[in-house]
């Protein structure tokens, strides 16, 4: 076929272009994600004691990660397709880690010395960021095969935005599971797991975003 | 500077177009995707010294993509810079394809990497879409050829073949997703 037919064949009744389903997309994907990772901490690890949940804890991780879901998937659903600017979703990003950063120094000053090194590491430092990320891979799953159907160009930087999204639901379902109550024990190691899914959302999007 | 000058007239004679084409006018579709395929020509032609070959399939191949994915075009944005953006995608796709070492570098923004150069005519694709339109699944290949090549109306189509309308229409696109899917497998 001569490209000039093609061409006369795309446009043919062509209609006008359909609306971009990014927002459905993402958010059907984003859903998903946050069922699977919460259902997922639930039955592995078993939920906190309900009394946890009048205290502050639980509720400075998923209000973290609230946050951290904005800029995220704003900037996820920008690098769905080409051109976008990214500027504001990552400076969102960033300053909501940073400010979580911040708090975290802040009550680590405010801390008595003897308490500084537990509230730093609490007893699950080591685990927390794994763990985090294994409950976020069938988030990142949802939200890569969500991306792949809209249209990204830059893909190791949708990998990575896919994955950040992907880590915060994570995070949201790891929250009600895990003990730990430090502010600054959430803002190295929760921040650590969620970058972690980033990178591997990095790694992956090169390999699976190709269209 | 000439370089930016005949870039930005290539973007304001496109832009009117694609904005009517976005809106459903054909006919402005057709000259856009023309003027759009002259600047793929010579765009890959620079980037593919060593396949010159490959030139004419790439534009058709690009051509689809565009088409398949025409609602990821944001109107507060350059068409110029969206078509780029989705040629050098396509571009990087068939040096990974071919494993070649260009894949591993990503194109970053930079001067060379524009649309704006003198248009070589089209030469022969090599690889044929009317055949590869066969291997699509029976309703696919008949609502493409029957809106997409005959040029009946979806009215038309839908009492020919007893199906809906809006099926027919499901059809075309799946078909030509398909014919893109095809274009990317298919073994040289």
């Amino acid at each position: 076929m001569k490209t000039d037919t093609l061409i006369e064949m795309l446009a043919r009744q062509a209609g006008p272009a359909p609306d971009f389903p990014v927002g459905r997309h993402l958010a059907a994907a984003a859903s998903l994600g946050l069922l699977a990772s919460s259902v997922l901490a639930l039955a592995l690890i078993g939920p906190l004691p309900a009394a946890v949940f009048y205290t502050a804890a639980p509720w400075i991780k998923l209000v973290y990660a609230v946050l951290l879901l904005v800029g995220t998937s704003a900037l996820a659903a920008r690098l769905s397709r080409p051109v976008s600017s990214t500027v504001m979703a990552r400076a969102a990003v960033t300053s909501v880690f940073l400010l979580m950063l911040l708090a975290g120094a802040v009550t680590l000053i405010t801390t008595p010395e003897g308490g500084r090194w537990s509230a730093l590491l609490g007893q699950t430092w080591w685990i927390c960021p794994w763990m985090l990320m294994m409950l976020s891979l069938p988030a990142l799953t949802a939200i890569l095969w969500a991306m792949r159907s809209l249209a990204p160009t830059r893909l190791k930087q949708a990998g990575f935005a896919a994955g950040l999204v992907a880590g915060v639901l994570g995070a949201m379902g790891y929250s009600l599971a895990c003990p730990e109550t430090s502010v600054a024990f959430v803002a190295i190691w929760y921040s650590m797991g969620i970058a972690l899914t980033g990178w591997v959302g990095q790694w992956l999007g090169p390999k699976v975003l190709r269209w | 500077m000439k370089n930016y000058k005949q870039h930005s007239d290539f973007e304001s004679g496109l832009k009117p177009l694609w904005l009517r084409a976005q809106s459903g006018n054909e006919l402005a579709y057709q000259e856009a995707l023309r003027l759009i395929a002259g600047r793929l020509r010579s765009y890959f032609r620079r980037h593919l010294m060593n396949l010159p070959d490959e030139v004419e399939d790439l534009v058709q191949e690009t051509l689809l993509a565009l088409h398949l994915h025409r609602d990821s075009y944001d109107p507060t944005q350059p068409v110029s810079a969206w078509v780029l953006g989705i040629s050098r995608h396509k571009l990087m796709d068939l040096y990974r394809r071919r494993g070649r070492r260009e894949a591993l570098h990503e194109p970053i923004d930079g001067l060379e990497d524009d649309l704006a150069a003198e248009e070589p005519g089209e030469t022969l694709a090599k690889r044929d879409l009317r055949s590869l339109l066969e291997e699509l699944p029976r309703a696919q290949r008949i609502a493409i050829e029957m809106t997409k090549l005959e040029g009946l109306s979806l009215t038309q189509a839908s009492k020919r073949t007893g199906v809906s309308e809006s099926a027919i229409k499901v059809q075309v696109h799946r078909g030509l997703k398909r014919l893109a899917a095809l274009v990317r497998k298919e073994p040289k």
